[in-house]
């Protein structure tokens, strides 16, 4: 059987299309959040709004306040709810409750239907690399996201290899992936990439054979760096960068590489000036906000990202008129020196060019939004070290002063003591102390 | 034996002696486990709507696959966290946040990084149920205020032991046998991936007195 190009007819839906859906799905979500999620009635009861208020998008945009991470944690302490009155009473229909990944203070809990917003996403993701009912599919993940119990994959005829994130696991990888040849993988993170780099130098295994049938892989975690981003394709692979939609579903590049896709049958996005949370227009650098269109169970809305972004919604080379957009970093992250915008993908870039820092392992020590100089606490790898600690020290600070142009401080660290911030996949890029 | 299944819906693992093997099922074959679980599960007459907590790894969905679908299909809540001591910080937060009535596959790593994170284990597992690993279980015994039982992977099948002491298998879907005091695993369907006479590296027996808990489920006695 020949199968269509797009997983979903919706992913082609013309602006005009996707335009009036979501007139009405916005609507519908808006009434049932107020309805159901005690916090978004709390919120929209102080602003004095009412569902009946919001008759169109224009109208959503107008009156509907905006709430983030603070207020979902604000709510969680004043009445001791750990979903932070986003978790919608809907009898019979929770399954299950995921976490998130509890990077900066408690795991927030994501009540799970049987399938999730980001499930439908990123199955179109995947649909759109190549995977097709009949093939295997490398799945390396953690539990917390939704345990054993996702299905979405065997319902449409493809088969599961799963991983756990850690070393021991990549010899596995590279077996089954030659055994059973999958078409697609997800989700390939630094630290993996790193861990498998080590393992074809020490192994002599053969990378480009290992990935000779993968049409592509989802990498997640963090920024793709330039390092990674060209040892990847030396081994054949692909990689689509995917981002959090806001905690509504995933966001992934698709084939043309410019932008991150929101789907917008699943989410309404915009944005906002981070500071005073005025719309801004589509192009403009703005706070990214998220209004889910269908998650009954988490139904966030107006949910400040706390991402920096600039949207572009024009048709895209891949076929789809989803909006894209393109991520600057986080707003909570930016550091601004001697007038200067710092973020942490600038520094990345930086770090993992030497050879002890390779896996690019840095915090940036930030006490204030405005400071005085840019202070950083690289990890590096204590194998690789053949130079004494102040050696590397300069080199690092000097490449990195001139690349940025402000006053620095470099503070070493053995890389294993920050791997222990985790979880395994990233670590808090930014920190108080 | 030949499988007229050819096609796993997942590919997972089981552990002998440390050797990690690759291992494909259905997920008709993980609902089936389901269903016997949910026999052992009812055994504690835990309350609809509470939550229940595994810590297992993604390669064990053959295992715990199962396990997490009898807790839906009996009005539970399912938790996650990953058997590593990497997350045991999750652990302790899901134990405060949700009040779990029980946790399944408690293992050493788990207790090391609670450990290596501050927390006190007896604190967090206390007043609940705790299913512990073999490499936990004498440890989580140890704890006052938990109601210990074991869990145990014999090769891709789930041991889990009921309310009254039982440690109960899946009879229908596995066959076992003891040879030498290890116990061996054999498939007694078609499956995805028939085994015959799995040496599982696990030591004990076969217990054949009906357990007073009245689950029909075959026994193994851990030795």
């Amino acid at each position: 059987m020949a199968h269509p190009e797009f997983f979903d007819p919706v992913e082609t839906a013309s602006r005009e299309d996707l335009d009036r859906l979501q007139e009405g799905a916005i609507v519908a979500i808006a009434a049932h959040a107020y309805a159901r999620a005690p916090l978004i009635r709390e919120t929209w009861d102080a602003a004095g709004v009412r569902p009946s208020d919001i008759r169109s998008v224009g109208d959503f945009v107008a009156k509907v306040p905006i709430i983030d991470k603070d207020d979902v944690r604000s709510y969680r302490d004043r009445h001791d709810d750990p979903s932070g009155g986003m978790s919608a009473s809907v009898p019979g229909e929770t399954v299950s409750i995921g976490t998130t990944s509890g990077t900066t203070g408690d795991p927030t809990p994501v009540p799970n239907w049987y399938r999730s917003g980001s499930e439908e996403a990123y199955f179109r993701d995947h649909w759109h690399i190549g995977l097709r009912p009949g093939d295997y599919f490398s799945w390396m993940m953690f539990t917390f996201r939704g345990g054993h119990r996702r299905r979405y994959y065997s319902e449409h005829g493809v088969s599961e290899i799963c991983f756990s994130i850690g070393p021991s696991e990549i010899p596995r990888f590279a077996e089954a992936s030659k055994r059973w040849r999958p078409t697609s993988g997800a989700i390939f993170s630094n630290p993996m990439l790193l861990m498998l780099e080590a393992y074809f130098e020490k192994s002599g295994d053969d990378p480009v054979d290992v990935f000779k049938s993968y049409k592509g892989a989802i990498f997640g975690g963090e920024p793709l760096g330039n390092r990674l981003a060209t040892l990847t394709r030396s081994w054949g692979l692909e990689l689509f960068e995917t981002t959090s939609l806001g905690d509504v579903a995933g966001a992934t590049m698709c084939r043309m590489h410019d932008g991150f896709h929101a789907y917008e049958d699943l989410a309404f996005i915009e944005t906002v000036d981070p500071v005073t949370r005025e719309p801004l227009a589509d192009g403009e650098v703005g706070e990214l906000v998220v209004t889910t269109l269908n998650d009954r169970l988490t139904p966030l809305v107006r949910y400040g990202s706390g991402d920096l972004v600039q949207i572009k919604r024009g048709p895209c080379g891949c076929g789809r008129n989803h909006a894209r957009y393109d991520l600057l970093g986080r707003a909570t992250d930016q550091i601004i020196i001697e007038g200067r915008s710092i973020l942490p993908r600038e520094i990345m870039g930086l770090v993992e060019q030497h050879s002890e820092t390779r896996a690019g392992l840095f915090q940036i020590i930030r006490t204030d939004r405005e400071m005085d100089a840019l202070k950083l606490r690289i990890g590096y790898d204590r194998a690789r070290l053949e130079v004494s600690h102040e050696v590397l020290r300069d080199r690092l600070h000097g490449m990195i002063a001139e690349a940025v142009g402000v006053r620095l401080h470099v503070e070493l660290v053995d890389e294993q003591d920050l791997l222990k911030l985790g979880p395994p996949h990233k670590i808090p890029r930014v920190t108080r102390q | 034996m030949t499988s007229a299944i050819r096609r796993p819906d997942f590919i997972g693992s089981y552990n002998v002696r440390g050797t990690v093997s690759f291992y494909g099922a259905t997920a008709a074959e993980i609902d089936r486990s389901a269903f016997t679980l949910t026999r052992v599960l009812r055994t504690f007459g835990f309350a609809a709507g509470s939550n229940i907590m595994t810590i297992s790894m993604v390669p064990e969905i053959i295992q715990y696959g199962g396990f997490e679908r009898a807790v839906q299909m009996l009005g539970l809540y399912g938790l996650n966290a990953d058997d590593s001591p990497f997350d045991a910080g999750r652990v302790e937060s899901i134990s405060r946040q949700f009040d779990p009535v029980a946790i399944c596959g408690v293992a050493a790593s788990t207790l090391e990084g609670l450990r290596m994170f501050g927390h006190d284990a007896e604190k967090v597992f206390a007043g609940r149920t705790v299913w512990a690993r073999p490499d936990a279980y004498a440890q989580v015994c140890s704890m006052p205020n938990v109601d210990t039982r074991r869990v145990v992977s014999i090769g891709p099948a789930l041991a889990l032991e009921c309310a009254h002491g039982c440690l109960h298998y899946d009879s229908r879907d596995w066959t076992m046998a003891e040879y030498d005091g290890v116990l061996h695993l054999s498939s007694r369907y078609d499956r995805t991936e028939p085994l015959a006479e799995l040496d599982t590296g696990i030591a004990g027996s076969i217990s054949d007195r009906p357990c007073t808990c009245g689950v029909r489920d075959g026994v193994v006695v851990p030795a």
